[in-house]
């Protein structure tokens, strides 16, 4: 006799492939996207961009200063996400923020730091500051914050419970408790995520220029706009080797610390 | 690494910060010195501007333009729509990529290199850069901006799918190789399995990323909610500026509760 087979397990992945399938239909009849056109318009396109092929290399040096500014812009918007999130992180780690309340509103201007492009930012900073690059490093660090302020406090959250008592136990108050259990037992883990966060910030720092934010990006903009493609290859070049430069380097530190 | 040694000392014996941390913190503030006048970095000029902040953000405590929140909505559902069209254009490029990008399941040391080097390309431009160059070759609108996220992001995801392939235990390798598997059985029926969950958490992580990066190439005509952001600060229209910004906080946050839920659901 046979005993009675359990019954079959449903099978999500074809249910969620189907439903992935489902809306990429929808949001491509929504869109309309012209792939035809993509298609037959490929000659102009090849051509197009073959104007990209012979970057000019005269102002070589220049570039290379305004590449050195872009690379400070990030280094300084590291340094200032840093800074507010050494004071933020705490208070939003449930388990050392001195009051459930801190803890919400806290948790929610570093959502908010993260929910704002870092673009808008800029644009906004651009505003009140005027061009150059000191509201672009402001943009990038106020974005930035809400990342490393994020990761800072769910690390502080994990670190073993025994470490808090035990420091506690030496009759700290809060302060010290932050000071000599919470930063020292995260720290390997905050120097990766300062790391991955510059890395980051290089990549955004070329752009904010777009937005009249200083950097590399306004001379890529302008050179764009009246169509020196030449001039535009060399700095896009320039970007592109730097933010490898820095990738690799990152990743090797990372090694190092991790 | 001997600042790492160092600093693994603290806290110290009579409390005060251990060497290797003192010279770090030296060392930075040297360098940040060094580059203030690059970044033309002025406490003053941050101080003295904070009445200009203040009176900009003033500007936008006004009554928002209602009538402006059907096409507000059209084109935040654009933005959507560009984010989850280019995670899964990406995702379908980055699997192959992402396999043969991983040192263990590349079938050749030579294409490894290749496609590692390939994605680090990839992923180096800023989306918004390639973003300029589509637009200029294809005009305006979503599609050159779905095609530089996809590009972009291939590359980060690649990456991040052969790391995951790369930590897969070997054991479970072996097994199936035992069996006199070839290298596609071998990628199929041992790595992918044991990489899945990770696959999933990247894919959602990408999937929040291209969302929040579609509400800014609009910045450059490329789609999506940023060419009326960028827009409505242009002409001063804050009564639709205040719409626009609530809307972008309101789609992240939620967009970045659900991710975490369902991350914290697979894996």
């Amino acid at each position: 006799m046979m005993s009675k087979l359990p019954p079959k397990p449903f099978n999500w992945p074809l249910l969620i492939l189907g439903i992935v399938l489902f809306l990429t239909i929808i949001c491509l009849v929504y869109l309309q996207l012209p792939f035809g056109e993509l298609l037959r318009s490929g000659d102009n396109i090849g051509e197009y961009l073959s104007r990209y092929t012979r970057p000019d290399f005269s102002e070589l040096l220049t570039y290379l200063w305004l590449m050195v500014g872009t690379v400070a812009i990030a280094l300084w918007g590291t340094f200032f996400s840093l800074t507010l999130s050494f004071f933020l992180a705490p208070l939003a780690a449930k388990n050392l923020s001195p009051h459930p309340f801190i803890y919400r509103i806290v948790r929610e201007i570093l959502n908010f730091f993260r929910a704002m492009p870092d673009l808008v930012l800029a644009l906004v900073f651009v505003a009140a500051l005027g061009l150059g690059p000191l509201p672009g490093l402001l943009a990038l660090g106020v974005h930035t914050s809400g990342f490393l302020g994020k990761f800072f406090a769910e690390s502080m959250e994990r670190v073993d419970k025994g470490v808090y008592e035990g420091v506690s136990a030496t009759g700290s108050n809060s302060l010290q408790l932050i000071m000599y259990a919470a930063w020292p037992s995260i720290l390997q883990e905050a120097i990766g995520y300062t790391l991955y966060i510059f890395d980051r910030n290089v990549r955004m720092a070329t752009v904010l220029g777009l937005v009249g934010a200083g950097g590399i990006g306004v001379e890529l903009n302008t050179n764009l706009r009246f169509f020196n493609y030449e001039k535009a290859a060399t700095l896009m070049l320039i970007i592109l080797v730097t933010i490898i430069a820095i990738d690799y380097l990152s990743t090797y530190l990372r090694k190092k610390v991790l | 690494m001997k600042i790492l040694l160092w600093a693994r000392r603290w806290p110290t014996e009579n409390g005060w910060p251990s060497l290797g941390i003192i010279l770090f913190i030296l060392f930075a503030a040297i360098i940040l010195l060094v580059t203030a006048p690059l970044v033309e970095f002025n406490p003053i000029t941050i101080i003295k501007s904070t009445g200009n902040f203040f009176s900009f953000l003033s500007n936008l405590l006004t009554i928002p333009q209602w009538s402006y929140l059907p096409t507000l909505s059209q084109k935040m559902l654009e933005t959507l729509a560009m984010g989850f069209l280019s995670t899964v254009f990406s995702f379908c490029f980055s699997l192959p990529l992402g396999i043969l990008a991983a040192k263990n399941s590349s079938p050749l040391p030579i294409v490894f290199h290749l496609t590692k080097n390939l994605l680090s390309f990839m992923r180096a431009l800023p989306e918004i850069v390639w973003a300029l160059l589509f637009v200029s070759a294809l005009g305006l609108g979503p599609f050159p901006g779905i095609l530089a996220l996809t590009f972009v992001t291939t590359g980060f995801m690649g990456k991040f799918f052969a790391e995951s392939i790369e930590v897969v235990d070997v054991g479970m390798v072996e097994g199936v190789q035992a069996t006199g598997a070839n290298w596609l059985q071998k990628v199929h029926f041992s790595m992918l399995p044991q990489a899945i969950p990770d696959f999933i958490g990247t894919t959602l992580y990408i999937l929040d990323n291209n969302i929040r990066s579609a509400t800014v190439l609009g910045f450059v005509g490329a789609g999506g909610i940023g060419y009326e952001l960028i827009s409505s600060i242009r002409l001063f229209n804050y009564d639709r500026l205040i719409l626009i910004v609530l809307a972008i906080y309101l789609m992240v946050t939620i967009l970045d509760y659900l991710s975490t839920q369902l991350r914290s659901y697979i894996i």
